[in-house]
């Protein structure tokens, strides 16, 4: 094999508990990386993008594979959780089929077998599939370090491409997602290039909440990814439908709203045109769910 | 930087080797256990010529590091023959004329025995679907598609 394709050297480490991985980042940070599923890691490793001296794996920590629901709380997602483990859960199927849409729609089979929810929120793409469904179901983050830990929404996680709010010695530990409320489903609708990893060209996540007539919109939500910095939700948009009948000329207008409020860098006229397009399909497909 | 004794399960057979951590699977499977089936190409996650199987599930052995796949079930293409006889896959890629350069078979074979083994009867789309990480750049798809259909309604 050619020296370019091979990982560069590091120093390992398996710890197996989270304080130990939190003692090792505080001793080696910036000099060290969190492994889960090694699916952008290794790929920068190689690439010489990024060159840790240590690289500190979760997967000897138990339970951190886990996803785990409770009834007043929701969902906790660990951050070893794959993107198939997230894909075959039939309580995420049945309750957030939008959120496995999304990540059915991620990478290619091998690569939803290793990669992490985590992970892949933590290398914060822009076109990230999860955060557009995520962000609609306001799910946070809990972040540990080894004095402390706090929780924030998934909205302030990401500041720029590829750039996130993590501190070098934080662990993101779990991805809550709240219970959703009755009446309600969501839908994420995307385009993809076409190249071989089918990267995202536009996302778009819609989640919708009915009166109990099921003629009122009582909370609409919207996120897009690939189309801004950053994943965003489309605040404007979402007060267009609010309180409103959903009629044909309501969502049109907060479909081009949405539209409005993307900031695409590349291409910008059609991820534009696409978001209203797609923005549109999500909320006629999430109100098809809840009839 | 110091090697570290390992213990690995591949094909059904425990072996010892001593790898440095930034080793991956594929270099040790290649270079230390003279398995070439698994293909690197790409070395970026997208190609799927290095699939193998862990624990029954498809993975890239050239993102994944040998010391990381201790413990668990390492299926490559050399241990899907039993008894000299073919696995029911690679007699249909056979029959079906599925090789051609061959770069890519053993990735296809196994990601296709991983989605046959969760569904035994899927669809065209389903099969596409499934092995879209895996690329054939003699562009022999469709004959792929038909020799994994073939194997799954078990037809000669």
């Amino acid at each position: 094999m050619e020296e370019g394709m091979r990982i560069p050297k590091f120093e390992y480490f398996r710890p197996s508990l989270i304080e130990d991985a939190s003692s090792l980042l505080y001793k080696y940070k910036p000099e060290a990386k969190l492994l889960a599923g090694g699916t952008d890691l290794f790929v920068k490793m190689k690439k010489k993008q990024v060159l840790p001296r240590v690289v500190i794996s979760l997967k000897g920590i138990h339970k951190l594979d886990k996803i785990e629901w409770d009834d007043k709380e929701g969902f906790k997602i660990g951050p070893l959780v794959t993107h198939e483990a997230l894909v075959n859960h039939p309580m995420i199927r049945e309750k957030f089929d939008f959120l496995s849409d999304a990540c059915f729609k991620i990478g290619t089979r091998q690569v939803r077998n290793m990669g992490t929810l985590v992970g892949n929120l933590c290398n914060a793409s822009p076109s990230s599939d999860a955060s557009a469904p995520l962000l609609v179901l306001e799910a946070k983050l809990k972040l540990v370090h080894l004095y402390g830990e706090r929780i924030i929404p998934l909205q302030e996680f990401f500041i720029g491409p590829f750039q996130t709010v993590l501190d070098p010695q934080e662990i993101v530990v779990e991805v809550q997602i709240p219970k959703l409320a009755p009446r309600t489903a969501g839908s994420y609708q995307y385009l993809h290039k076409a190249s071989c990893v089918g990267e995202t060209l536009v996302g778009a996540a819609v989640l919708l909440t009915m009166d109990p007539k099921g003629s009122t919109c009582q909370e609409a939500r919207i996120g897009l990814s690939s189309v801004s910095s950053t994943p965003i939700r489309a605040r404007a948009a979402e007060r267009i439908l609010k309180g409103k009948r959903l009629e044909e000329k309501i969502i049109n207008e907060a479909a081009q709203v949405a539209s409005d409020e993307t900031q695409p860098r590349s291409r910008p006229w059609y991820r534009r045109e696409m978001s209203r397009v797609l923005v549109e399909r999500a909320i006629l497909q999430a109100m098809e769910k809840i009839r | 930087m110091k090697k570290q004794l390992i213990e690995l399960r591949v094909n059904g057979e425990s072996c010892e080797l001593a790898v440095e951590p930034q080793q991956t699977l594929l270099e040790v499977l290649r270079e230390d256990l003279g398995l070439t089936g698994a293909k690197e190409a790409c070395g970026t996650g997208e190609c799927g010529a290095c699939t193998v199987l862990i624990d029954g599930k498809p993975i890239l052995s050239c993102l994944t590091l040998a010391i990381e796949a201790q413990g668990k079930e390492i299926t490559t293409i050399e241990g899907l023959a039993k008894a000299g006889e073919l696995h029911p896959l690679q007699k249909a890629f056979i029959q079906y004329g599925a090789i051609q350069c061959g770069y890519c078979t053993s990735g296809m074979i196994l990601n296709a025995k991983s989605i046959l083994d969760e569904n035994p009867k899927p669809s065209r789309d389903e099969i596409l679907k499934g092995l879209e990480g895996n690329l054939c750049r003699c562009t022999g798809y469709n004959k792929i598609i038909e020799a994994v259909m073939a194997a799954s309604t078990g037809k000669d």
